[in-house]
């Protein structure tokens, strides 16, 4: 009995799936528009988008218009976007780690953006000219290139990759925490915490500009590579007498990831269970080879993350629930649900 | 000649693996390797299909260094079945299978009939047809084994190098998978422990001690029980079967 | 009304008082002060103060020359007191270690916020101080009906008023023997309030919607605003305008959504020294407010109706009443009051 509930090869039936993937996507940014602090009747909500794509020209409040428009439809987007940015980071780790646990932040990115963003923040780093979120993305890229140098010393097998990033994660949690205890107060502390968490407050459309670019970008350099990424399922030696180029590919596959990753970190925070859960319940839908698992994931991270975004402004009234934890919520059980599975088809 | 090796040597850290190596396989025929843990026959077999790069000396296949080939035409002429090859990844028998057909397919090519045709016949060739859709972690090891040989043979090697086959595998999947491939028509070097299988199967036979060749030949000549003494501290008695003409060896235990 | 507001004001100005005005002080003297009795057994002789208000308050009262040492600053001092502020030692401009406040060797402690001096205190316990024999002090202000225990800035479960500067003014008065000094500080500070409270009489400010902005993590993000019951709070309440938040959290984090959907006719904008987040200088608020693509159309930033406001001003303290009056003016400017 196979594994996946669409994996036999009937083309239609994908394209069908993809459909209504796409048609759900749409359906929540539709949703996560018309949902918020302040109540806009959904006729409002349809004037508004409709002012703006197609010109029409309906009489509205320019407040609620830029509501809708400028707060709510980029972060949604970019609530989109980093779903699936960290979905898709996550599906090709798992692939090239051969690790069913691998996640984005496998490979210190996230560590290392904590401590940019603490280094900013409490020290000062960059003062004046460097924002929270290039500090942050510095940090990550630092980190992840700390991690690689490590891991291609170290022979640059999957196993030791991961002992490098977890090295590589240890050693910048330790800087943050050191920052964090020697420089600041208890109110920066819980600043920063907060900070990790991971939020979607602050966004506007210019990031949708950085944000959804980077995971196209990402995609693409990932589609170019599924069959690397199905032949890396035996380990490097195999992959490699398949016809493979290792080495390189591993180097743009896992700058690829840490791109995205670092990108959606420095954005919106540490956003926790998407890039490991995702992946996995891609896999149960349309099985393991990545010419289908890739465009899956990707769609089930943006519909989960934009989900999660709604859920977080709406489960407590008047307040608005770190995006981390909502992920969080959904992503534990499910992750339980995982490993349960994995228990009995072992 | 299939493949040949002109005074190969392969260095880790700082111990010397394989040390000055030269031997010759003729097209279509099957070369035993043969030598105790530890003489280098893994290294070599990596070696020749380019997975290390040697320190010294040249691999060829054919006329070509296999230094300089593109990587993906190597890969279209040489497959290589590991001792142990693991996932975790739900995939079935035919998934895996497929995975053979790596070196032909461009990026935007799904699978042709050529393909099928390819992964099909391998299967059956291994007797898995049966199991095409089983998944992975439910095959046994032999069954497993077997399955990594029909990914091998669906990359329609020229050249099939196999590390320690049939290590898992019961007596008649034995003797069942060496003939298949005595019979492949392709030129194949195995790397074997079992002396007697080596002597039914194989064409030729190469003998590793310490990363050096120290025997090559027909089993008859390279079987002798001087040699078998000294690089593999048994004491054996060899006489020509009657029963299929080739060697049979018997160890005598103290 | 107005005027029977600023007669409110008075009242509880009254009622603060403690203990009856002009005597001198007996000693031993109790204070219930938080929650906890403090004996002092003389008038301290060397303090160390720990928030800018409380601070402040101490030079008010002619105090100056008792200060050892002083920490937590928000903005510069009042500048009646810089010279007299410059001879004092500053431990820290934020949080002073435990140590560094112990080794002045003060026979009183006294703080402006229980998350310095307090049950959590990040400089220290009450308990750890008194072990040493330093008695505490803190603020009325931030103990009286209010809940520090959990979110950053505390939960205050009724409105502030300057009623409980009065009885910190007093309390402290009576420590120190000065109950004179005492009284007249109060009497002027009501003085203040009650013209700067006239001065928007006649309001069209009344129940005008105002929004108090005191910083935001990130610049784009939510935005910390003055809760319902904060001493924003009050001065909008003492000039008759109304507050648009609605919880009782200190100083809540809101997004720009709910601000924007009150539309605020005012903005009062936190000034301060403090650089810890982006949102702290001032410039990068306005430019945010005239930036946003939503922000940009509310009344109060086409009209440009900003009132600049120290922060200090916007914190439980004597300065307050400085935040009534500049509010007031503000109002006023903006042709509101009529």
């Amino acid at each position: 009995m196979s594994g996946a509930i669409f994996r036999q090869s009937v083309w239609w039936a994908h394209g069908a799936l993809a459909i209504a993937a796409f048609s759900l996507l749409a359906l929540m940014i539709g949703l996560a528009v018309s949902i918020g602090e302040i109540s806009i009747p959904l006729a409002t909500t349809a004037k508004a988008v409709s002012n703006r794509l197609l010109g029409t020209t309906f009489e509205l409040s320019r407040i609620h218009q830029g509501i809708i428009w400028d707060y709510r439809l980029s972060r949604a987007l970019v609530a989109a976007s980093a779903g699936a940015s960290l979905a898709l980071s996550g599906a090709v780790l798992q692939a090239l780690l051969r690790n069913p646990l691998a996640e984005p932040y496998v490979l210190g990115v996230s560590a290392g953006a904590s401590t940019g963003a603490v280094g900013v923040m409490l020290l000062g780093f960059g003062y004046g000219v460097l924002s929270l979120s290039s500090g942050a993305f510095i940090g990550a890229v630092i980190a992840f290139l700390l991690v690689a140098f490590l891991a291609a010393g170290a022979g640059g097998t999957s196993e030791r990759i991961i002992l490098c990033g977890v090295a590589g994660s240890q050693l910048f949690n330790a800087a943050t925490s050191y920052i964090v205890t020697t420089s600041a107060n208890a109110e920066q502390a819980r600043g920063v915490m907060f900070w990790l968490l991971g939020s979607l407050s602050g966004i506007r459309w210019p990031d949708v500009y950085l944000a959804v670019p980077v995971t196209v970008l990402g995609f693409v350099v990932s589609l170019f590579h599924v069959r690397a990424l199905d032949a890396f399922v035996f380990g490097t030696d195999a992959a490699a007498s398949l016809g493979i180029a290792v080495r390189r590919v591993q180097v743009v596959l896992l700058g690829t990831t840490a791109l995205m990753t670092a990108t959606v970190v420095s954005m919106v925070g540490a956003i926790g269970f998407v890039g490991l859960v995702i992946p996995h319940a891609a896999r149960f839908l349309v099985g393991p080879t990545h010419d289908r698992l890739l465009p899956a994931t990707v769609l089930g991270g943006a519909i989960f993350m934009v989900g999660a975004d709604i859920i977080s402004r709406i489960i407590i009234p008047q307040q608005v629930l770190p995006i981390g934890v909502v992920t969080a919520l959904f992503g534990a059980p499910a992750f339980a649900v995982i490993l349960y599975r994995a228990r009995r088809t072992a | 000649m299939s493949i040949s090796l002109d005074n190969v040597s392969f260095t880790a850290g700082n111990s010397l693996i394989v040390n000055g190596v030269s031997l010759t396989v003729q097209t279509g025929t099957v070369l035993g390797l043969l030598g105790p843990n530890g003489s280098g026959k893994s290294s070599l077999l990596r070696l020749i299909c380019r997975l290390r790069k040697v320190r010294s000396g040249i691999v060829r296949l054919g006329e070509s260094d296999v230094s300089t080939m593109a990587r993906s035409d190597l890969a279209r002429r040489v497959a290589f079945v590991e001792q142990q090859a693991t996932t975790e990844t739900q995939l079935t028998a035919k998934d895996v299978v497929r995975l053979g057909r790596t070196p032909h397919r461009s990026l935007l090519s799904p699978l042709g009939a050529k393909d099928d045709a390819a992964v099909d016949e391998a299967l059956s060739r291994v007797g898995m047809e049966g199991r095409a859709r089983q998944l992975w972690q439910t095959l046994s090891g032999g069954e497993r084994q077997r399955v990594h040989i029909a990914r091998a043979l669906a990359q329609s090697p020229t050249e099939l190098l196999l590390d320690e086959p049939t290590n898992h595998l019961d007596i008649q999947h034995q003797l069942e998978i060496l003939g298949l491939i005595s019979r492949l028509g392709v030129t194949c070097i195995i790397a074997l422990h079992d002396l007697n299988l080596a002597a039914m199967f194989c064409d030729q036979l190469a003998v590793l001690q310490r990363g050096k060749i120290v025997a090559t030949g027909t089993p008859q000549h390279v079987l002798t029980r001087d040699l078998i003494g000294d690089v593999f501290g048994v004491q054996a008695h060899v006489e020509t079967s009657s029963i299929h003409g080739r060697c049979n060896i018997q160890y005598i235990i103290a | 009304m107005c005027k029977f507001l600023a007669a409110i004001a008075l009242a509880f100005g009254f009622a603060g008082l403690a203990a009856p005005s002009l005597a001198a002080t007996q000693y031993p003297l109790t204070i219930n002060n938080c929650g906890r009795e403090v004996v002092f057994n003389k008038a301290p002789a060397n303090i160390v103060s720990i928030g800018q208000g409380m601070t402040e308050v101490l030079f008010s009262l002619g105090l100056a020359d008792r200060i050892a040492g002083t920490a937590v600053w928000v903005g510069p001092v009042l500048p009646q007191y810089a010279e007299v502020n410059a001879r004092i030692k500053r431990l820290a401009d934020n949080d002073p270690s435990f140590e560094s406040v112990v080794g002045q060797e003060p026979d009183l402690v006294a703080a402006e916020f229980e998350w310095h001096v307090g049950q959590q205190g990040s400089v220290g316990k009450r308990e750890q101080f008194a072990e040493l024999g330093i008695n505490t002090y803190i603020a009325p202000a931030d103990c009286v009906a209010k809940v520090n225990a959990d979110s950053g800035d505390g939960v205050r479960k009724e409105l502030f008023t300057m009623g409980l500067i009065y009885r910190e003014i007093a309390e402290l008065a009576e420590i120190f023997d000065i109950t004179d000094r005492g009284d007249a500080l109060i009497a002027e500070l009501q003085q203040r309030e009650a013209r700067a409270v006239a001065s928007v009489a006649g309001a069209a400010a009344k129940n005008l919607p105002v929004v108090f902005w005191f910083s935001s993590k990130e610049i784009n993000g939510d935005a910390f605003i003055a809760g319902k019951n904060s001493a924003p709070a009050y001065i909008l309440k003492m000039l008759g305008a109304k507050n648009v938040v609605a919880t009782d959290e200190e100083w809540p984090l809101v997004g720009w959504e709910t601000i924007a959907e009150a539309n605020p006719a005012v903005i009062v904008v936190a000034t301060m020294d403090r650089r810890r987040y982006a949102a702290d200088d001032p410039t990068v608020k306005l430019n945010f407010l005239a930036k946003d693509p939503v922000t940009s159309q509310l009344d109060a930033v086409r009209n440009k109706r900003f009132v600049m406001m120290d922060a200090q001003s916007m914190n439980p303290t004597i300065r307050t009443i400085d935040g009534i009056e500049i509010l007031a003016k503000g109002i006023n400017s903006f042709g509101l009051a009529q």
